[in-house]
Parts: C-alpha cells; sequence; structure tokens
C-alpha cells in the first residue's frame, strides 16, 4: 500500500492545508459544529414524541436505514458504480504497477473522511437524543468504520473487481439484492397484517426476529439489536452469522483473481463523472450521472443581430432538449400548485385568513429559495467566451440571454398560482400579482447570482457564492414582506400585495443594472 | 519490445479494432499512424491496460496486464490530467513509489529543469497550464527508467522548446535500447524519429513501413496513398488556404 497510502495521505494532508487557507471554511466549521449541537436538539423532541428517545428507537432508525443503504451499495457494486473514479486515476494509477484490488481500495477508501463526519454525527444523536450509554457508541463507532468497513469492502470487491462474474451473473447479482428487499417488504406486510397500521407497529417490524433472519440485511441489523437492545437468541445468532460472513468474504475477496477488467467501466464513470461536475460548475443540472443527454432534431428562424443571437440560440437549445424550457422547477411548481389546492380542499380551507391570502407567495419564495442552486442558463452564459465577444451592450446581452428564462417563470408561477387561486376564489387581480411575485423573485434569484458572483465569488468558492446570493434573496423577501406589511396596515390586502410587488420588482430592477455593470467589468476588465 | 497480437475490440456492434498485429522491437521507434476514428486510441487503450479485449499483448515478453509488465512500461496519454490537491513534485513523488524505482535527488532535478519545471514543482495540480501538465506526465513517465514507452499526441500543447526537447529524448530512450511507440497526427514532428510506421484505418494496420525500406519517400505522401486519401481529396479540404495561397 505504499505508494496509494502516500497518494491517500498527501491527498488529505494538501486539501486540509487548501481549505485551512480559505475564510470560509471556517465559516463552515461553525456551521457544522451548530448542526451537530442543533440538529440533534431538535430531533430530540420529534423523537420523544414518537417514543424513539431510547436505545431501542436508535435500533429502530439504523434498521430503517440499513434496508436503504445494503442493497443500494450491492445493487451499485454488481453495476459497477458506486466508486469515484477521477481521470487523474486513470492517467497515474490505472497504468501503474499497483494491483487492481488496491486500487479498489483506495477508491472504497475515498470516502472515509465523510463516513467518520456521518458517524460521529449520528453518534452525537445517538448519546443526546436516545441516552445511548458511552461504551456502546463507542463500539458502535468502531464497528461501523472497522467491521462494516471490511465487510462493504469484500462485497465491494467481489463485486466489482470480479472477472469470473460476467454481466449475466451481475445482473442476478442485482435480482438477489432487489429480493432480500421484496422479503423485508413481505415481513412488513406480514406485519401490517397481524398488528394493523400504526407507527407502534412500524417500530415492532423493525425490531422484529424476522427481519433479524433475513440474510446479510437482516444479520447486520442483528448486531445492531445486539449492540442496543440487548441479547436474544435471534440476535446473537444473527451477529456469529454476520461475523463468519464478514471473514468469509474477507477470505474470497483476498483469493480474487483481478488484473483489472474493470479499468473499462471506471474509465467510462470518470469520463461522466467528470463531464457532469464540469457541467454542474456551469449551472446545468440537467445532465445526470450514466445517462447521456439526448437531444432531438429543431430549427429556428434567426431574426436580429447582436445579443439577439444568444436568444436564439437558446430556444434552439431549448428545442432540441427533451422537455423543452421545464425542468426541475417547473415540476416543482406544478406539484406545490396542485398540492397546495388538494390541501385547501381536503381541509375545507385554512382557518387563519392572512394564512389563506399570503399562503402563494409564501409557498413561492420558499420553493425559490430552496432551489437556488439551480441556476439555470445565465450561469452557462457567463461561462461562453462567446458571450464576450458578441458585438452588442452588455445590457441588452443580459436581457436577452434572460429573457427566455422569464418566459419560464412565468409559466412556474401560473402553475404555482393557478390551481390555489382557483379553489380559494382569489380575484384575477391578486391572482395575477401571485405570478408576478413569483417571476420578480425568480429574476431576482438570476441576478443575485450574479452580484454574488461579483461581491465574493473570488473568495468564498462555489457554495460560499451560493450561500451569499441566498442571503441577498432572504433580504430581499424581507422587503417584500415589509412592503406587504406596510399595504396591509394602510389598506388591506390587495394594497399588501401590490407594494409587496412593487417593492420586490424594485429591489429585482437594482439587482439587474448591478448585473448588468458587473457583467461590463468581466467583459471590460 | 513491444508485440500486440491479433488484438480485437468490439464496442457493442462496432468493430474498433479488428486483429490488429504489430512489433516494435527494443531500441526502436515506431509511429502509429491513422485518420480519425481509425482505432488508435483502442489500440493504445488496450497496450496500456486499459480496455477489455481479445488477442494479446507482450510487453518485454510479459502479458502487458501483469504487473511486470507494468513495472517497466510507461504511458503518456493524449490528455494529461493531474491529481488537483498534489503538487508537480509529488506526483513524481508518488510515481516513484509505484513503479518502486530508485531515484536520486539530482535526477528529479535534472529531469525537472530539462523540461523547465524547476520553478512549478511546488504548483498543485489544478494550477498547471495544459502545456505545463503534458510535461508534468512526460516527466512522470521517463522517470520510471521505462523499456517500452508509449507516446499518445506527445507534442500536443507543447511549446516550440519542450518540443525540441522532447525529441532529444526521445532519440535518447532509443539510444539507451527502449522501445518507443508514438501515435500522432502531426507527421512533421516525428519526420526525423521513426524507424517503422504502422498505417491503421478502420481498425485494421493497412501497411508496416520501415525506414530502411522506404528510403526518401515522405511521410506524409505515404499516409495519404495507403489510407486512400488522395490529393484531390485533401485540396477539397482546404479551400480557403488555397484560394489564399496560403
Amino acid at each position: 500500500m505504499g505508494a496509494i497510502g502516500y497518494l491517500y495521505r498527501r491527498i488529505l494532508a494538501n486539501r486540509i492545508k487548501m481549505a485551512l487557507r480559505r475564510p470560509v471554511t471556517y465559516f463552515y466549521i461553525v456551521v457544522f459544529l451548530i448542526y451537530m449541537f442543533a440538529v440533534p436538539m431538535s430531533l430530540k423532541v420529534l423523537a420523544e414524541e414518537y417514543r424513539l428517545d431510547a436505545p431501542d428507537g436508535m435500533a429502530a432508525v439504523l434498521t430503517l436505514f440499513a434496508f436503504w443503504v445494503i442493497p443500494a451499495n450491492l445493487i451499485a457494486y454488481a453495476r459497477r458504480k458506486g466508486l469515484i473514479f477521477r481521470n487523474s486515476d486513470i492517467h497515474f494509477l490505472f497504468p501503474s504497477p499497483t494491483g487492481p484490488k488496491q486500487i479498489l481500495l483506495f477508491a472504497h477508501l475515498k470516502s472515509l473522511v465523510a463516513q467518520s463526519m456521518v458517524l460521529l454525527f449520528v453518534v452525537c444523536c445517538g448519546g443526546t437524543i436516545c441516552g445511548v450509554p458511552a461504551w456502546k457508541l463507542a463500539v458502535y463507532f468502531f464497528f461501523s468504520l472497522v467491521v462494516e468497513n471490511v465487510l462493504e469492502g469484500s462485497i465491494m470487491m467481489l463485486l466489482y473487481g470480479s472477472e469470473r462474474l460476467d454481466e449475466k451473473r451481475r445482473g442476478l447479482v442485482i435480482r438477489g439484492a432487489y429480493a432480500l428487499v421484496g422479503i423485508l417488504a413481505a415481513i412488513g406486510i406480514y406485519t401490517y397484517f397481524q398488528t394493523g397500521l400504526s407507527f407502534q407497529s412500524v417500530v415492532g417490524f423493525l425490531h422484529s426476529d424476522l427481519v433479524q433472519m433475513v440474510p446479510v440485511i437482516g444479520w447486520y441489523i442483528s448486531v445492531i439489536h445486539l449492540l442496543f437492545i440487548g441479547p436474544t437468541v435471534v440476535n446473537v445468532t444473527g451477529t456469529v452469522l454476520y461475523f463468519l460472513l464478514t471473514a468469509e468474504l474477507v477470505m474470497a475477496a483476498v483469493r480474487m483473481k483481478c488484473t483489472g477488467a474493470y479499468y473499462e467501466d471506471a474509465i467510462k464513470f470518470a469520463e461522466d463523472y467528470e463531464e457532469v461536475l464540469a457541467s454542474r460548475r456551469q449551472g446545468n443540472t440537467e445532465k445526470r450521472l450514466g445517462k447521456k443527454q439526448k437531444f432531438g432534431k429543431a430549427s429556428v428562424v434567426w431574426r436580429g443581430k447582436g445579443a439577439r443571437a444568444l436568444f436564439y440560440r437558446q430556444l434552439l437549445e431549448y428545442k432540441k432538449s427533451k422537455y423543452f424550457i421545464f425542468d426541475l422547477n417547473t415540476a416543482v411548481a406544478l406539484i406545490a400548485g396542485i398540492g397546495l389546492a388538494w390541501l385547501y380542499v381536503e381541509e375545507g380551507g385554512f382557518e387563519a385568513e392572512i394564512f389563506t391570502n399570503f399562503v402563494i407567495p409564501g409557498l413561492s419564495a420558499y420553493l425559490i429559495l430552496i432551489f437556488t442552486a439551480v441556476n439555470g442558463k445565465w450561469a452557462k452564459e457567463l461561462k461562453s467566451p462567446y458571450t464576450y465577444m458578441i458585438p452588442d451592450t452588455p445590457f441588452r446581452k443580459l436581457m436577452q440571454a434572460t429573457a427566455m428564462q422569464h418566459v419560464q417563470n412565468l409559466i412556474n408561477g401560473l402553475l404555482i398560482t393557478v390551481p390555489g387561486a382557483v379553489v380559494m376564489g382569489m380575484t384575477p387581480m391578486r391572482a395575477a400579482l401571485c405570478v408576478i411575485f413569483y417571476m420578480a423573485l425568480a429574476a431576482n434569484k438570476l441576478y443575485a447570482l450574479a452580484v454574488a458572483e461579483a461581491v465574493v465569488g473570488g473568495t468564498l468558492g462555489t457554495v460560499g457564492k451560493q450561500m451569499f446570493q441566498l442571503f441577498l434573496q432572504s433580504f430581499v423577501i424581507l422587503l417584500a414582506f415589509l412592503g406587504a406589511v406596510t399595504g396591509n396596515l394602510a389598506g388591506g390586502t390587495d394594497l399588501a400585495y401590490l407594494m409587496m410587488d412593487v417593492f420586490l420588482v424594485l429591489a429585482t430592477a437594482i439587482f439587474m443594472v448591478l448585473a448588468a455593470l458587473n457583467f461590463y467589468r468581466m467583459e471590460t476588465t | 519490445m513491444l508485440e500486440v497480437m491479433e488484438l480485437t475490440k468490439r464496442y457493442g456492434k462496432t468493430l474498433a479494432a479488428d486483429g490488429v498485429g504489430f512489433t516494435v522491437p527494443d531500441g526502436r521507434i515506431g509511429i502509429l499512424l491513422g485518420p480519425n476514428g481509425a482505432g488508435k486510441s483502442t489500440v493504445i487503450k488496450s497496450i496500456a491496460g486499459l480496455l477489455r479485449y481479445k488477442g494479446s499483448i507482450r510487453i518485454q515478453g510479459h502479458d502487458s496486464r501483469s504487473l511486470e509488465a507494468k513495472r517497466c512500461f510507461a504511458y503518456v496519454p493524449e490528455m494529461p490530467y493531474m491529481y488537483d490537491a498534489l503538487t508537480v513534485r509529488e506526483h513524481m513523488e508518488f510515481i516513484v513509489r509505484a513503479y518502486g524505482v530508485e531515484v536520486t535527488e539530482d535526477e528529479i532535478r535534472e529531469l525537472l529543469e530539462q523540461f523547465e519545471l524547476e520553478d512549478k514543482q511546488d504548483k498543485l495540480g489544478n494550477e498547471l497550464s495544459k502545456g505545463m501538465m503534458q510535461k508534468v506526465s512526460i516527466c512522470c513517465a521517463l522517470i520510471i527508467r521505462p523499456s517500452v514507452i508509449l507516446l499518445d499526441e506527445p507534442m500536443v500543447g507543447l511549446d516550440p522548446a519542450a518540443i525540441k526537447e522532447l525529441k532529444e529524448v526521445i532519440l535518447k530512450l532509443k539510444a539507451r535500447g527502449t522501445t518507443v511507440l508514438i501515435s500522432t497526427h502531426m507527421l512533421e514532428m516525428v519526420k526525423e524519429l521513426w524507424d517503422v510506421t504502422f498505417v491503421m484505418d478502420k481498425g485494421r494496420i493497412l501497411g508496416t513501413y520501415t525506414r530502411e525500406a522506404l528510403g526518401e519517400e515522405d511521410l506524409e505522401e505515404l499516409f495519404f496513398s495507403v489510407t486512400g486519401q488522395s490529393g484531390k481529396n485533401r485540396e477539397a479540404e482546404m479551400p480557403v488556404a488555397r484560394q489564399k495561397g496560403v
């Protein structure tokens, strides 16, 4: 492991060194520590309400995670996925005389630091919420970090690295993993017929002996139950089987022949992964890992010149795209609009009048804030050299490059507003103001990105920039809120809507000018 | 010596390499030529052990997938990719450890100086230009003192001084008895280097030509005559250049 160990140590040490040089790291550390403290505290109330505030509660939650994580990992490894290889690994590591199994271990251990953080968080929750004794948490930490990793590493090696398992056999493993999930589901259905559906019956299912008898997943659950609840015949047997399985698989992984036939699949993954990363950096969220983006045939009639070309190029791209101008935001707006209307009808109206009056703008603001990171085409335009080379004014470029996005926002605004407006009997005027609110706030997000880029882009990195963008938007929402309060006090709900939109549109106009100035600065410096 | 025998590789229904076979003896420089899509990359990646294939590839008599073969084999890919968080020096240190070679401080310094990297050794991978990355990639390949070296479009991205340096290095490697295989489109760049040329198209080797047998014939003319790209076609490809008398 000499060279691999060196590579792992140096990458980790240099990353830490680089991170410590950036001021934003200290901010993240503080946020992380606050989360480590605040999340367990807030979950404590929930855990008490559902009687999960004891060690058996921790066992139940970890059991639930095991249902999801173990089959998902088995399927990923059988598909030769689930390990992150980069192009640099392909360049330097794959052709080197490093054993292909060692390379697999290296890829597996890349997530060790992140795993340790998650485990630390789980241990904190276990101690503060479920009152698990410290020694048990220490054993759990060691078990998860060492034993579980050894077993998972062996399974990974046997599935990912095996040269005897062809595509067909790997398919059988995938079916086996689904079968395990099927068995667990069957036990769940059986429990439902026995005890009915209630929160306690679900917890009972998670603790049931039958679940602990299911191979692999159940044996892991046995270990958890033995540790947090105490010994039973079933969980002791399951634990023994778990350790025997670990020993057997480790030996099988050591004996297995592996000459690097998996490299070809790893290369495909690495190329795909780098492409997705690069495209995310440019604000394209459509690209998915393992799925090639498909484009249809389309054409546009090009009109106008200069920056207008940006508009038509985007239109052409949208027409070639599978979902035209509709994306994640459209789906979210549609679901939220219909969901809100359904809830209103189901509940027979909302109790508080003020809530009914402002629920749509409130929901719009919340969703736009949540999806701050989804930046659309303007972020992409900023990365393209052609945007700067087009002989036109920065303001016209900004307008033309974002025009289509405003159309998109109009559609999303209508989708989120119309269903609720219809069932609530909203006046057309208020509904229109709701749509304008959505459009203005979405446009604000677009321009806030440019302002964030100008202010902190060079110092805080991508995440820091997004957080600053979030801060700007929160500030603008606060302004709109103040407008609504002022309007409501002065002349009622209609004026509140009007003032809210006026404040928001004014703030957005200021941001737009700032974005255009920043773009001008980027062009000229 | 590098021996490629009956190398066949399919991507789904596409036959990218169809029974490719050639040999580059010790101390000789082989050139792999072919138009885009000829299958050169497939052959190169197969030799580097990055693809599954049918047939046999032997490096100094060892199966190319074996660790023995990899120990004496160096590969310079067309696109260099660095570890973002490793410095130039750390890349070299990693390679030295991975290949288990004994290298002195002076040898490393000499190599870095040769490619004008001595002031860049503490730069991280993500701080380097493409040309710099290519130089690091070449240094990492040379530091292991390979018996067989495979260079895929090695001149792309290099400045004229580095190209000159690389040519000299390749000739020195040849003199030392190293087997060299270069895949390139830049025929001008390898004119004075080559000993044997393999012309590929549509996944097959169309012809193998030694410098001795070819005599005075130009490599470029040979390439166009073997691949069937006539002078007329070439004219059609360069109308603008012709019109302007370039």
